[in-house]
């Protein structure tokens, strides 16, 4: 190996530990001033605070996972079934064409050009409304994922087992699901880090009521508390973090 | 029977998937063109004639183009250099999972991260002022909040370059450019002819779909400009979020003829990638 290639992977590895490094000092500091290097203040005190009220904290990490946990599950399970109706459709291009344009949107213009609708139906500033919301966007994405899943040899599976006999239920849950166990993953996986990610379509819908810890984070940075803004970050993105972690240790390696 | 689950499965999807964009379109048109909304009184096309004659919309497009097409280029670049000149390397253990961490940071961490990082007060001028470099804050270089968007740029394409690491790694492997660069070193090629006649071609060739659909992606980003993002111009979200939930009533028409402009470029660009069933479905799954 030439010399340079093992310093530019180091800066490499250093660049991208770095954010993680620094958000989680940053959450256990305070009182850290111009010009000072380090923080005057250093310690476990600021992540005490996550269970008390004064944060807010614990209930915006409960409510992103009771919003990405619900948007992730239907977004997967509709997905999964509505792209069968779709792929096998002798118009499949021009549904699969209209499902790209919620897809390619910016969520945030897409909800701001909703939220009439979701006001005249009593979902505005609500979780369920922002639970709605993001459904609408992350459908696209798990109708568009399954969409290579129904293909000539999934549809002579079907076929096989009608002919021997099987009902439509029996098709979906013995054959079926357990050969698109790794993708029903995956999706779940993704749709649940589009919800968790999901900024400006929550702020739009949500109307600052609901507080996901997107809009925590946003919050902190207007209040110039970035003490308490780098410790939602650290909330943010340490799931992924185990999530990625899950998900390349046991559900790429086996369907690779 | 068979039918009918197919109709319902339609059913949902059209109720899904198809109602709630054609209704916010629709929507949108009709209020740029003063038929709803609550201090519109009618017809009439003089928001369209203000928000064109403006010019906003039209600075806020080429800006929002500009960082685009800045960021994608430089992220591709940097991911294409490393995924080839480290394809071993990034394919070990330790290293595969690492790589993949930068995908756990949402926009708004990234941003908030440039922000603590590159403002005047944040860890890089602390660390110029520490070595000497500055005397006060505010002789800093703005690197946030400036009007080149330095900011945003950056934080694009640690956003954006991971992502294209990952799916060069895996069409390197899947499209067997290995084999192939072997193949045309035996057949005489040097290894910079292997690099542009046959590794890039081939890599671009199956992954210029997301390239473009990245673009387009950050085109319409929100909360990263939002935050590293100068008062004027505006990224298009930014501008259309601003517009539509202004105080001034009367001009809020104006923001959702921003919103329709969009809506119909990222259509057309929708149906110019995608009307034929191209493979991007693919690729989309499969990275």
């Amino acid at each position: 190996m030439k010399l340079w290639k093992p310093a530019i992977l180091s800066l490499l590895v250093i660049l991208i530990l770095f954010p993680f490094v620094y958000l989680v000092l940053l959450s256990m500091a305070s009182n850290w001033r111009f010009p000072e290097v380090l923080p005057a203040y250093f310690g476990l005190k600021n992540w005490g605070r996550i269970f008390g009220s004064e944060t807010g904290l614990l209930g915006s990490f409960i409510i992103s996972v009771v919003i990405s946990l619900s948007v992730a599950t239907v977004s997967t399970l509709s997905g999964f079934f509505i792209s069968r109706t779709v792929s096998y459709h002798p118009r499949k291009n021009t549904l699969t064409l209209l499902t790209y344009f919620p897809y390619i949107m910016a969520p945030v213009v897409f909800g701001a050009c909703l939220s009439f609708f979701f006001l005249k139906l009593g979902l505005f500033g609500k979780p369920t409304g922002v639970i709605v919301a993001q459904f609408m966007i992350a459908f696209p994405y798990a109708l568009i994922f399954f969409s290579s899943f129904w293909n000539e040899r999934t549809k002579s599976l079907e076929n096989l087992v009608a002919t021997l006999g099987g009902n439509r239920v029996q098709t979906f849950f013995k054959v079926l699901f357990p050969i698109a166990k790794g993708m029903l993953l995956i999706c779940f996986f993704q749709t649940f880090l589009i919800s968790w990610f999901e900024y400006g379509l929550t702020s739009i819908i949500g109307v600052g009521k609901v507080q996901t810890l997107t809009i925590k984070v946003f919050l902190f940075i207007k209040e110039a508390n970035f003490y308490y803004g780098a410790l939602s970050c650290c909330l943010l993105i340490f799931p992924p973090v185990v999530l990625l972690y899950l998900n390349k240790k046991y559900v790429f390696n086996k369907i690779v | 029977m068979k039918n009918k689950y197919s109709n319902i499965g339609l059913l949902f999807f059209v109720l899904i998937g198809v109602v709630p964009f054609a209704a916010a379109f629709i929507y949108s048109v009709l209020y740029s063109f003063g038929v709803v909304g609550v201090v519109n009184d009618g017809f009439t096309t003089r928001f369209w004639e203000s928000s064109l004659t403006s010019g906003e919309f039209f600075k806020s497009f080429g800006y929002s183009a500009a960082i685009a097409a800045v960021s994608v280029t430089i992220s591709v670049g940097l991911a294409l250099w490393l995924a080839l000149k480290f394809t071993k390397e990034l394919n070990r253990k330790l290293l595969s999972f690492v790589i993949y961490l930068p995908l756990a940071i949402p926009g708004v961490v990234a941003a908030f991260f440039t922000f603590q990082l590159f403002s005047k007060a944040g860890f890089f001028s602390r660390l110029s002022y520490k070595l000497g470099w500055l005397e006060e804050a505010r002789q800093f270089p703005d690197l946030v909040n400036d009007q080149y968007a330095i900011g945003i740029i950056l934080t694009f394409i640690t956003g954006v370059m991971p992502f294209f690491v990952l799916l060069f790694l895996n069409v390197y492997k899947n499209e067997r450019v290995a084999d192939l660069s072997r193949l045309a070193y035996s057949l005489g090629a040097t290894p910079r002819q292997i690099t542009w006649r046959v590794s890039l071609p081939v890599m671009l060739r199956k992954t210029w779909t997301l390239v473009v659909l990245y673009f387009i992606f950050l085109l319409g980003a929100y909360e990263v400009p939002l935050i590293l993002g100068q008062e004027s111009p505006q990224m298009l979200s930014v501008l259309v979020i601003r517009e539509i939930k202004q105080y001034d009533l009367t001009k809020i028409s104006e923001g959702y003829v921003v919103a329709v402009i969009y809506t119909i470029i990222v259509s057309l660009a929708a149906i110019l990638l995608f009307s034929k069933k191209s493979k991007t479905t693919e690729a989309i799954v499969d990275n």
